[in-house]
């Protein structure tokens, strides 16, 4: 190893500050670089004045010593790639009336989606005109509770707060929240603040100005899943943010033109990518867009980068998402915190994302998911 | 009492490895290793591990890629130090949750891991059951190279390995428990892109010779080596290659004649080849220089095959004799001069052209589809294709 260059940093060190490995148990901890000794004697003799930098980095709050407000940060120890952080405890899990019909992973312990493990490996399901009509009501529905939910972001109100409100929009139209116990994810809506690639579980951090978040919002209706996203600025925006919203959505919609019966999955890939990269941005590889019927995630599998090797052509009658996650630089990976879901970007940069449900009609394609705007 | 006066005591830093560049392209090779029950394959993984080679190789034993129902798996990792790596057991931590709508495999994700905590492996080693296809795996593997993390050095697929009784092997070929129609043990010789015929030693020419022709005429494209007590030159097993797009696919691809040291199957090439044993059958065809336009319908008729399970001028062909590629290698060869090299394994494929000096080339390309159902219409349709 290189890097045992950092000297003892005693201010009156008595062996003439040589290079240590021996570092500070707590800034190690706290994630603050440098704070090495070169014994237990110079690292006592000054910890009056070295301790108070754990004081100005130390989190706030932890789950044994909450804040006033009964907040506290559940993963002190965690190398958080960003400044965002996760604000608990979360809400309890909210209740689904009994009434509303429910897919296999709601009512599974682990929340294990059964069904769609057994169909795995098969092809892409054609949807008859019946099945069809019910997919758009479902996504019509989506659409109408991302809106509403769309409609809270503004400086102040917390994710666990448009959580409640999807939640409640959504059974008020005797749908059930798509994400509600998938493989245990504990809230109704995804909520991906500022570096927050996708899957930020809605807690209870305040919306602050200058922030972006995407909401991504899935329910099941009547047998049928929708799933849709959008990014939205909470009050005013950075160039780079305001740049990185325009081209993801760009992304989406040159990667919508594209479809239609013949067309190839792994052609979506070569329309988004190449936009990104003009605009100083990396496609995330890890999560791809998924066909969608009566189960949420299936095949066909669609990445979003240019050279992959998806398999399928499209045909009539297949419904799946394109739902592009761009992040601004150069960095596509993920490094997921402590919560296994939320994934962040590497480095920090921010990162956006749009989502449509798409139907392959017998002459092209038709956005089920589409607002009244962005037509 | 104040916490903060109880002073803590120093500790050891350890480095943190840097974040590893998402365009980096180190390699690390991934071989898959399959064989008959009893045919040696532990032998062979005993003799790698045991042998000075100086890398440091993980072997990862055992039923592995089947995601639903992961809870801990172990691997082992061989070092100069510890090159049995009886001290290295290491448990492979599996993520859970966080895979939704992920398309990486839980196994993988874990692999990595593992290397940015304890260092790049220079080799992976993955041994699978008796049993199990390594199609599943092998795509899974193959597919993972588009997202690969870990160290900044990419799990990459090297190709698949079969292990081959010399006294039983012709046996199992012939009469081991079918799947889907398919014996078991012929999966695994289809998908394979080199075969160790092991225990040489215990059986006779004659009967060599006649288990290397059965092989060799249900995967035209594998290499067979014969060993003993699976003594074989690493060279021939590791870093081939075997799903390397562009230049390094194309020695694989031109490596398909059986030429190594102990045998050689080449002489009479047929522009068409055909084969068939319990449900598995393999084609191999010659193909004449191709234009860009004849590229791009050989492009569709392949998506066809592969992907729809079907040729293209047959639109019902279902129940009569079900058409599945389980592997397909291929080496087109341009009017223009340049080389596109074809690697699929079940429907997944992809087709790279060849970068930098392609000199020296035959001025015809090749195609080897091994699978199901893969009789005369198959390669008439082809030809029709082709003329």
């Amino acid at each position: 190893m290189s890097s045992a260059t950092v000297l003892c940093q005693s201010s009156n060190c008595p062996h003439g500050n040589p290079p240590s490995r021996l570092e500070c148990p707590t800034c190690n901890k706290l994630g603050i670089r440098g704070s090495f000794f070169c014994g237990q004697e110079c690292f006592k003799g000054n910890w009056k004045t070295h301790k108070i930098i754990h004081d100005l980095v130390r989190s706030p709050a932890t789950a044994a010593n909450p804040s006033q407000d009964g907040t506290y940060h559940p993963f002190a120890n965690f190398d958080f790639t960003g400044t965002l952080r996760p604000v608990y405890p979360l809400s309890p899990k909210r209740e689904v009336p009994e009434h509303i019909p429910r897919p296999d992973y709601a009512t599974h312990e682990d929340g294990v989606p059964t069904t769609e493990l057994k169909r795995a490996g098969q092809p892409p399901r054609l949807l008859n005109s019946e099945e069809i009509e019910k997919m758009k009501f479902a996504c019509r529905l989506g659409r109408e509770v991302l809106d509403i939910a769309a409609a809270m972001v503004r400086p102040g109100v917390t994710t666990d707060e448009i959580d409640a409100v999807v939640h409640q929009a959504t059974i008020d139209r005797n749908a059930y929240p798509s994400p509600l116990n998938y493989r245990n994810f504990p809230k109704s809506v995804c909520t991906s603040i500022n570096e927050i690639i996708c899957h930020g579980i809605p807690d209870r951090r305040k919306l602050q100005e200058g922030d972006i978040i995407n909401l991504d919002i899935s329910l099941y209706y009547d047998g049928f899943h929708a799933d849709l996203n959008a990014t939205y600025p909470v009050g005013e925006i950075d160039e780079d943010s305001k740049k990185l919203i325009q081209t993801t959505r760009e992304c989406l919609d040159e990667a919508i033109k594209i479809c239609k019966p013949g067309a190839l999955f792994r052609d979506i890939g070569k329309v988004i990518e190449p936009i990104a990269r003009a605009n100083g941005c990396a496609v995330v590889r890890t999560y791809t867009g998924h066909g969608i019927n009566d189960l949420f995630h299936t095949a066909p599998n669609i990445p979003h980068y240019a050279k992959n090797k998806a398999i399928g052509t499209m045909k009539p009658g297949m419904c799946f998402t394109i739902e592009p996650m761009i992040n601004l630089g150069s960095h596509w990976d993920t490094h997921h915190w402590p919560d296994n879901w939320t994934a962040s970007t590497v480095d920090g940069k921010r990162s956006a994302q749009f989502e449509e449900t798409l139907l392959i009609t017998e002459t092209g394609v038709e956005v089920l998911t589409a607002g009244s705007t962005d037509l | 009492m104040d916490f903060d006066d109880d002073i803590p005591t120093l500790i050891e830093h350890e480095d943190k490895q840097l974040m590893p560049d998402s365009a980096s392209t180190g390699r690390v090779p991934c071989t898959i290793i399959s064989g008959f029950l009893g045919a040696g394959k532990s032998t062979l993984l005993r003799r790698i591990l045991t042998e000075h080679h100086g890398y440091r190789i993980a072997v990862i034993m055992n039923e592995f890629g089947d995601t639903s129902s992961i809870e801990a798996k172990t691997i082992n990792i061989s070092s100069e130090d510890d090159p049995t790596a009886e001290k290295s057991q290491e448990l492979l931590e599996l993520a859970n949750g966080c895979l939704c709508c992920s398309i990486k495999d839980a196994g993988v994700a874990a692999i990595e891991k593992l290397m940015q905590r304890k260092g790049a492996f220079d080799h992976i080693l993955l041994e699978t059951t008796g049993l199990a296809d390594p199609g599943p795996i092998a795509s899974m593997f193959w597919l993972n190279e588009e997202y690969a993390t870990g160290l900044g050095r990419q799990i990459s697929l090297d190709g698949v390995i079969c292990v081959v009784d010399a006294v039983f092997g012709q046996q199992q070929m012939e009469e081991d428990h079918s799947v889907d129609g398919v014996g078991e043990s012929l999966r695994q010789i289809a998908c394979s892109d080199v075969i160790l015929l092991n225990k040489v030693d215990l059986t006779s020419e004659e009967q060599l010779r006649s288990i290397e022709e059965l092989i060799q005429r249900v995967n035209p494209s594998a290499p067979i080596h014969r060993t003993i007590r699976g003594q074989i030159d690493l060279a021939h097993i590791m870093n081939i290659n075997a799903y390397a797009g562009g230049a390094k696919g194309l020695q694989s691809a031109q490596h398909q004649r059986g030429n190594n040291d102990n045998h050689d199957h080449a002489g009479h090439t047929v522009s068409s080849k055909h084969y068939e044993l319990r449900g598995i059958s393999s084609l191999q065809v010659t193909l004449p220089t191709l234009t860009r336009h004849r590229l791009q319908e050989l492009d569709e008729w392949i998506r066809t095959v592969l992907w729809e399970n079907r040729i293209p001028d047959n639109y019902h062909q279902i129940g009569l004799s079900e058409l599945k590629v389980l592997r397909c290698k291929g080496l087109f060869v341009m009017e223009s001069g340049e080389q596109y090299v074809l690697q699929g394994v079940q429907s997944m494929y992809d087709l790279s052209l060849v970068e930098g000096d392609v000199t020296g080339i035959p001025d015809s390309g090749k195609l080897v589809l091994i699978g199901k159902g893969l009789d005369d219409s198959v390669r008439q349709s082809l030809n029709k294709l082709l003329v």
